[in-house]
């Protein structure tokens, strides 16, 4: 029992665990992007935010990875999901892949890729000399009401035009003629 | 391995990830999945810059935050887009969205 | 000085009269051009108020000391500094003031001769734009201003003399008279171009000074001298360019009197004694051009002698006339040249507007059909013709005569009597020819009694209609009573005259003692030239046949203008059809032609090929979007 308490030490654990949550994030993020059938790619879009939760979590904000759960999981993905039974007929028949198109989409992003990674490792990254510790949701909290005010008014303000226009767009399509 | 680098790394293959996606799909249900990757990854920088190098751990969680209402926002336009483009063309494939073909 | 225009008389006059007939022709063209009356009744008042200044500005510097020159600054380029303004010295003034006479007696005639014609508006609006360019370029201070109003001179002729475009003949005309004065009028700003260059002023003033054999060598004087006469050949239809001045007699017969007689083709006479000091720089230039006035005189005295068109007669004089003048001003002559001038002025516009109420009234060009029909009848103009046709022969104690003197007296002047010999055969060839038409209207061979001869007096009126044409008629009678006044006065002015053009130190151009013969020899040689015609044309009985007219071939190479016409004809189709139209039509098809299509091809194939980037895929653009993106960002980054 030592000798495993000794062989798992709470580093590895930590270890272990967060390559664990990186390889489910990029396994969502894979079944997001290539399946075919595009109720799979929602739920792989569930799987691998999930993971960038877990991310969260170990980037020492448990409350942004709750959020990011509560708003991403719970409303993002739930609306794509009646989007999807809005929209598509899933009897049909899907749509077929294009080689060309998917090998240029491969180098454009692996060019992407190339040219993200060369910015990440040869920027000096410097931390900042003073750098406080508080993490609390109760410093956030009143962060958010006093410093960053305007901000969060101007988010909520963008939050309601954007389900304004939503109905509004729906509403014309509806009577648009088709 | 829990160093910045590692979380920017992450980021940065998420977002390639997203890029592909956003190119490759032809259905735009399918792209809007993958703008959501791209903007993730976007967030886990935040958060990693925030981590380690931010002086003020606040507000790179604000911005994480932030980011999820946008993406609210911007999901909440794009479905109804999308749902105004099916009603449009009984389709959501973006290759016969192409009326200003030249 | 601008800052006080409106205190200074002088240039206040200046300004309204050179200015108001462009105001009165914008107005028309604008405004009133539905309203012929309306139309005539501005052009009439704009053009006396223009009237009355010219006398004024006459009348107030008679004794003017020095030139009296405005000009506000108009175009400076480096070194040259060209002004616009107005340049008041004897000779602008005087010719102002001839202008502005003749222009408001057409216009006042013009009310009768034009009365009801559908256009009515129009001709003032063209008769205005006529005034301002000739009273313009009358007083310009700059040869440049000077070029710019002689071409709004062509400008205007060409659209009197196309008046009546409808008619074909008429619009030719216009295209003749324009192209031909333009070849004229290339030489012309060629030679001003070089005066430019070398000297670098065109003021006529500095012109005129000593400066030019300063700066200029004597055989840049003599070639930019004759570039320049191109423009007073064109112009005034000297030798080799007469043929269009003739033609011109398509426009109304008022236009040919305003036009061809007194104002557009004197601009040409005006424009050589404008700068006569720069010419007689030059002795050899001046020879040349004593040879093209004497040509062009003989010439067309011979195809006035044989044309049966009235019209046509007066046109030829005129031609011959202002050869006569060029002699003048070539021989060294200044007053005698400009003198002429004057009087020519007056009586050739006399009978041209005697001219126009015959052709109105019998409404033939024709002078035997005039004679038959009773032309005679006609008591006012047939008067005032025969008193302005003994003006043009040169019958003592008219103006005609004391001109003709001048001019002979300076020919008698030069070393070579040739010059003298065909000064006289000249002024004998002219009495001949202008007697031959009075004597054809005069005494017909037969007259026929139609009810046109009733018209002389009007005095057994048709009613309403009749009682209005002599209405009309005395409109068109008071300008000819008027110009006849001044054709029989104006001679004596000859002192006067030369006194205010010269400044009297001069002394008399002509010689007066040791000449006495010439008037003697000159006026025997006018009265024979009557005489003669009088044999052939006016006795009872005579045949109505010239001595020229029994020879067939001499007949038909005067009619047929020396063949002037066919040489411009071969000409054009040999050399400038031939040669350079053509080279220009291929160089129009395959070059220009061939690169404008070839600019619209790849235009259009070059949408063709940008339009594959816009398919309409999100995607590939959104893709290629951001590969650029990212290979910035590598650029940056390595």
């Amino acid at each position: 029992m030592n000798s495993v308490q000794s062989l798992i030490q709470p580093q590895f654990l930590a270890q272990v665990g967060f390559v664990g949550i990186v390889a489910i994030t990029f396994a969502g993020a894979l079944i997001a992007v290539f399946p075919r059938d595009i109720l799979y790619n929602v739920l792989g879009l569930i799987v691998c935010l999930t993971g960038v939760a877990g991310i969260f979590v170990y980037l020492g904000s448990p409350f942004v990875a709750l959020m990011e759960l509560l708003i991403y999981v719970g409303a993002i993905c739930i609306s794509i999901i009646f989007a999807i039974m809005l929209s598509r007929p899933l009897h049909l028949s899907l749509p077929k892949r294009r080689l060309p198109k998917v090998g240029l989409a491969m180098g454009v992003g692996a060019v992407v890729f190339i040219a993200l990674s060369t910015i990440i490792f040869r920027t000096a990254w410097e931390p900042a000399l003073m750098r406080s510790n508080d993490w609390s949701v109760t410093t956030l909290g009143k962060y958010l009401l006093t410093r960053y005010d305007l901000v969060f008014e101007a988010i909520s303000l963008v939050l309601l035009v954007a389900i304004l226009g939503a109905i509004v767009i729906s509403g014309y399509a509806r009577r648009s003629p088709s | 391995m829990n160093s910045l680098y590692t979380y920017l790394f992450i980021a940065a293959l998420l977002f390639s990830l997203g890029i592909f996606g956003v190119f490759q799909r032809r259905s735009l249900i399918g792209m809007l999945i993958a703008i959501e990757l791209m903007l993730n990854a976007a967030s886990i920088n935040f958060m990693a810059f925030n981590r380690f190098l931010a002086p003020d751990p606040i507000v790179g969680q604000i911005y994480a935050l932030f980011i999820m209402g946008i993406a609210a926002a911007e999901a909440a336009i794009a479905l109804s887009i999308i749902v105004a483009v099916f009603r449009r063309l009984r389709s959501i494939n973006i290759e016969r969205a192409q009326e200003l073909r030249g | 000085m601008t800052s006080s225009w409106f205190q200074d008389p002088t240039l206040l006059a200046a300004m309204l009269g050179a200015l108001l007939p462009f105001v009165s022709f914008v107005l028309i063209m604008v405004f009133t051009r539905p309203y012929p009356k309306v139309s005539a009744a501005i052009s009439v008042a704009s053009i006396s108020v223009s009237l009355v200044c010219a006398i004024f500005l006459l009348s107030s510097h008679w004794h003017l000391e020095h030139p009296i020159q405005y000009a506000g600054k108009w175009l400076i380029s480096g070194e040259m500094y060209i002004p616009f303004g107005f340049l008041l010295d004897e000779l602008s003034l005087l010719m102002l003031t001839i202008v502005a006479v003749i222009s408001f007696l057409v216009q006042v005639y013009s009310l009768g001769y034009m009365a009801g014609d559908p256009g009515f508006a129009r001709y003032y609006a063209f008769q205005s734009l006529f005034a301002w360019a000739m009273m313009t370029m009358s007083i310009a201070p700059t040869m440049l201003q000077f070029y710019i109003f002689w071409e709004l001179v062509g400008l205007a002729s060409y659209l009197l003399i196309g008046f009546y475009y409808e008619k074909f003949s008429a619009s030719e005309a216009g295209k003749k008279a324009f192209v031909m004065t333009r070849a004229g009028d290339i030489a012309f700003f060629l030679g001003l171009l070089l005066v430019l260059l070398n000297f670098g002023n065109l003021n006529v003033l500095d012109m005129n000074s000593v400066d030019v054999t300063a700066r200029m060598s004597p055989g840049l004087i003599t070639l930019s001298a004759l570039l320049v006469f191109g423009g007073v050949i064109g112009k005034s239809a000297q030798f080799p360019l007469i043929t269009w001045l003739p033609d011109a007699m398509e426009g109304p017969t008022p236009v040919s009197a305003l036009l061809h007689s007194a104002t557009m083709v004197a601009a040409g006479v005006y424009m050589f004694a404008r700068i006569f000091p720069f010419y007689s720089n030059s002795a050899s230039a001046m020879a040349v051009f004593l040879a093209i006035g004497t040509i062009t005189m003989l010439l067309a005295s011979t195809m006035a002698m044989v044309t049966r068109d009235i019209k046509q007669v007066w046109a030829y004089s005129t031609v011959s006339q202002l050869g006569f003048m060029v002699m003048g001003l070539a021989a060294g002559s200044y007053f005698a040249g400009v003198f002429h001038l004057t009087t020519h002025a007056g009586f050739k516009a006399l009978l041209f507007l005697c001219s126009g109420v015959f052709i109105h009234e019998y409404e033939t060009n024709d002078m035997f059909e005039m004679g038959r029909q009773g032309g005679r009848g006609l008591k006012i103009p047939m008067v005032c013709m025969t008193i302005a046709a003994a003006a043009l022969s040169g019958i003592p104690f008219l103006s005609g005569y004391f001109s003709k003197e001048a001019i002979m007296g300076a020919l008698a002047n030069m070393h070579n009597p040739i010059w003298l010999v065909a000064g006289l055969l000249g002024a004998f060839l002219t009495a001949y020819y202008s007697f031959r038409l009075i004597f054809i209207i005069l005494f017909p061979s037969k007259i026929e009694k139609v009810h046109h001869a009733e018209h002389g007096g009007h005095a057994s009126g048709h009613g309403h209609d009749a009682h209005h044409h002599a209405g009309l008629y005395w409109v068109m009678a008071w300008p000819l009573i008027i110009l006849a006044t001044v054709t029989v006065v104006l001679g004596f002015f000859q002192t006067p005259l030369e006194n205010f053009l010269v400044g009297g130190h001069h002394g008399s151009g002509h010689g007066g003692g040791h000449h006495a013969w010439l008037p003697w020899v000159a006026v025997g040689l006018a009265v024979s030239g009557i005489g003669l015609a009088f044999l052939e044309f006016g006795r009872k009985g005579a045949s109505q046949v010239g001595f020229v007219e029994r020879v067939e071939p001499v007949r038909a190479l005067f009619a047929e203008r020396w063949y002037m016409d066919h040489f411009y004809r071969l000409f054009l189709d040999y050399v400038i059809y031939g040669i350079f139209s053509n080279l220009f039509t291929r160089n129009d098809r395959r070059v220009i032609d061939g690169g404008i299509d070839g600019i619209c091809r790849a235009t259009v194939g070059g949408g063709w090929l940008l339009s594959f980037l816009q398919s309409g895929m999100l995607q590939y653009n959104l893709m290629v979007m951001f590969a650029v993106l990212a290979l910035v960002a590598l650029y940056f980054f390595f």
